[in-house]
């Protein structure tokens, strides 16, 4: 499904564009200052330098109700961080058939498939009352690890804490259904 | 001497439906009965069994007591089959109950699970009382769906109080639910605590318990700054027939809350 | 805790000729009193109610009857919210120092300040308890591994020494002694200096050498309580394969109380003795059941006894008396078991 945005008119012409469904929507192209981003938990032990980078490489998006970000098994290339609002995580077990597992709740971080190899989803994310989200190129990202191993591995080891809690959750969820 | 096996007796007011298998129960005691929140009582059922259970209303009202069952086994169901005007025998106040003067000058952040809603709604009456010595009072909850989440107006009218703000979740949701969704342990990334200046209280079933204080305990909370309400099979309520035994404590009389630093070494605290 | 004992200063010691003490108990048994002595009983001694038939064969010093003491203070079934009546009193000849040590364990349980259990608190004080020395041992005796001489000490009203002619009485309460001042009216009973009991004390120290050669390689209780808390799974599973949760070895035990509250109509309530080795003991209403399986209950009474009963309460709680070894249906020994754990 291909979606038509009008780029700008030129007298009578109206110039369209075509975008593919997955590309980003942009209502905002502006990103958040450094002070914006240490009132944000995960970025917590970051130099100031370290934040003008992230605020480089980042950007706010806006999502309305039952918009997809990305659906399971899809190429990702920003690391996510929710801002305001709802989301909802889940995966799918046939077409249309979406089970809700989880909600993202703003100061989390989402779609860390897209910092590792293959890049691919584990999950969809739709956005269940209107969000907003911030998004970190993750290939101008992967390059800086390349370059600052200390903030890499900073980086990394924030990443691997919202894993962790994902998986904690996910198994506190199956005992749930195991032992009641 | 008062008689540690005797019964005071209350007699059922009113039963009100929470879920499908929950349902509390209002008894009038036939005198004044006091208690402190978070301690619990041995209801009988007369002639038949009798159990333990922690009040989930007041500890200001003396004079009705409301009881929050979840029917799982033989006496609880029996309990279920209870019409108003029928007479139950109460035993206790028992146990050690939560410490509110400790939480004075302090953030509460207070995690519950399932039926574990109903000692914690005792304690947020207490802490309603006292909210002018507290900073901030977060409660995050979860039950498995949303028929499954009882006392459903309290989350709307703690939400309407000062200084006291509720957050739920269902592990799976329903058609109409606009709240979150997930373990209850998902909503602890929403709230920002001052970590150094909050007490954790912690109660719900086993597994949540275990989960939830594992998750605190990685967020940065402090041993003993986690209080939990042990579960434990009590019959006497008063330390001696060993039933509620976890290592050498009596659940019975050392708890049932305890904070993390003091039961942290038990084998198998968990099960 | 209402009960008061001396702690060596104040006793006073008596004595009486074996007959004439004989026939004191003879004219006390039909009056104002209950008493229960030791007499030979399927190749051991037990205690009995002593009235004509019996008085004549009561067995003095001779190590530990069947019955611990516990269970005339904490009977198998009792109604425990009926009033308590005034009953007669008792008196109980024979106790061995290891049931009187075990007392403690129980007083400290039932007669805490918050919650004192009413009728173990009136038979306590009804009772009067003569203890006696032991001057031989049975097979699986052990009290000095854990501290304990085979001699009572405080904690009994009175206890009881003999030698061929005479008992020597030394009292450790003012029940004992208000009971020695209503026999002496009799004019038999004479208070004689404490120093005498030295008399017996060769008997005495006969008794302790041979349980201290018998049972030297057995740990104590706080070694005891290190090695079982440190243990791995094996050898729970090894000595409980035999084990088939009879429940026998915590009916005999002198310290093990827990109890089982039924209801009966009315409210009321019996006490009923129970026990962790039996399934379900802890099962909570959700149905997990920390004990479930076999080999934790077993292991579960050695920790109780050894780690979690001395830690709480700051007493010993297995006496090493040995009446669950003699009981076991598999007769599985806990000796065995504590040694192979070194």
């Amino acid at each position: 499904m291909r979606k038509l945005k009008i780029l700008r008119t030129c007298g009578n012409k109206v110039i369209l564009k075509r975008l593919d469904y997955k590309s980003e929507i942009l209502k905002q192209i502006m990103g958040l200052t450094v002070s914006e981003l240490k009132n944000i938990n995960f970025f917590e032990n970051y130099s100031d330098n370290h934040l003008r980078f992230f605020s480089e490489i980042s950007s706010v998006k806006e999502f309305k109700v039952k918009e997809i970000l990305f659906e399971q098994y899809d190429q990702l290339s920003d690391l996510y961080l929710l801002l305001e609002g709802t989301l909802s995580l889940g995966i799918s077990l046939a077409k249309e058939k979406r089970i809700h597992l989880s909600s993202i709740q703003p100061g989390q971080l989402f779609s860390w498939s897209a910092v590792f190899e293959p890049q691919i989803s584990t999950a969809w994310v739709m956005a269940t009352g209107p969000a907003k989200v911030l998004a970190i190129d993750s290939k101008k990202l992967r390059k800086k690890f390349l370059n600052d191993c200390e903030f890499g591995f900073l980086t990394i080891s924030k990443i691997a804490r919202t894993i962790s809690n994902r998986l904690s959750d996910t198994r506190f969820h199956l005992m749930n259904r195991l032992t009641i | 001497m008062t008689n540690i096996y005797k019964v005071l007796r209350a007699t059922v007011e009113e039963v009100i439906d929470e879920s499908p298998i929950i349902k509390t129960f209002v008894l009038i005691p036939e005198s004044p009965f006091k208690f402190n929140t978070g301690e619990f009582i041995e209801l009988s059922l007369n002639g038949f069994g009798e159990a333990p259970f922690t009040p989930s209303s007041s500890p200001l009202i003396t004079d009705k007591l409301e009881i929050t069952i979840m029917k799982t086994g033989y006496v609880t169901e029996k309990f279920h089959q209870l019409k108003s005007g029928e007479v139950l025998g109460i035993r206790g106040p028992f146990g050690r109950g939560y410490p509110v003067e400790k939480f004075f000058g302090k953030e509460v952040l207070i995690l519950g699970g399932g039926c574990g809603l109903a000692p914690i709604r005792s304690l947020l009456f207490a802490l309603e009382d006292v909210k002018d010595k507290l900073q901030r009072i977060i409660l995050c909850y979860g039950s498995k769906s949303p028929s499954d989440c009882i006392y459903k107006p309290l989350f709307s009218r703690l939400n309407r109080i000062d200084k006291f703000e509720t957050y739920r979740t269902v592990d799976k949701p329903e058609p109409g639910w606009k709240e979150s969704v997930g373990v209850v342990t998902t909503l602890l990334d929403k709230v920002r605590m001052k970590i150094e200046n909050t007490v954790a209280v912690v109660c719900g079933p086993p597994v949540m318990m275990k989960f939830g204080t594992i998750r605190l305990l990685e967020m940065g909370y402090k041993d003993d700054q986690i209080y939990l309400s042990m579960e434990k099979n009590m019959s006497c309520g008063v330390g001696k027939c060993g039933h509620c035994m976890m290592g050498e404590f009596f659940v019975c009389k050392d708890g049932p809350v305890f904070t993390y630093e003091e039961v942290k070494n038990t084998p198998d605290l968990w099960k | 805790m209402r009960l008061q004992f001396y702690s060596g200063k104040m006793n006073n010691l008596y004595r009486i000729n074996r007959g004439d003490w004989h026939r004191l108990i003879q004219s006390l048994s039909v009056s104002s009193y209950n008493i229960l002595a030791p007499v030979r009983n399927n190749g051991g001694i037990d205690y009995t109610i002593i009235n004509n038939e019996t008085r004549d064969e009561i067995v003095y010093n001779e190590a530990k009857p069947a019955t611990p003491l516990k269970m005339f203070f904490l009977p198998v079934k009792l109604n425990v919210t009926r009033t308590v009546s005034d009953a007669k009193k008792t008196i109980i000849i024979g106790a061995p120092a290891c049931d009187i040590e075990g007392l403690k364990l129980l007083d400290l349980i039932y007669l805490d300040e918050k919650f004192s259990d009413e009728t173990y608190l009136s038979r306590r004080e009804n009772t009067l308890l003569i203890s006696t020395d032991c001057y031989c041992t049975q097979e699986h005796c052990h009290c000095t591994t854990y501290g304990i001489n085979p001699y009572p000490a405080k904690g009994c009203d009175i206890s009881l020494s003999s030698d061929k002619v005479d008992h020597y009485l030394m009292t450790w309460s003012e029940k004992g002694d208000q009971f020695i001042k209503e026999l002496a009216s009799s004019g038999q009973i004479d208070q004689v200096d404490k120093n005498k009991i030295e008399v017996i004390s060769e008997q005495r120290n006969r008794t302790i050498k041979s349980l201290s050669e018998k049972n030297e390689s057995i740990p104590g209780t706080e070694i005891t309580g290190t090695i079982v808390r440190e243990s791995g799974r094996e050898i729970w599973k090894k000595y409980s394969s035999k084990c088939v949760s009879c429940g026998a070895c915590s009916a005999i035990c002198p310290t093990c109380t827990c109890f089982l509250l039924i209801d009966r109509p009315g409210f009321e309530k019996v006490k009923q003795l129970d026990t962790c080795q039996y399934p379900a003991f802890e099962r909570v209403a959700g149905g997990e059941d920390p004990l479930k399986a076999l080999s934790n209950r077993f292991k579960n009474r050695y920790m109780c006894k050894y780690a979690w009963r001395p830690k709480r309460y700051n007493v010993i709680a297995c006496t090493g008396c040995g009446r669950c070894i003699e009981a076991c249906i598999s007769k599985i020994n806990k000796n065995e078991l504590i040694m192979e754990l070194i």
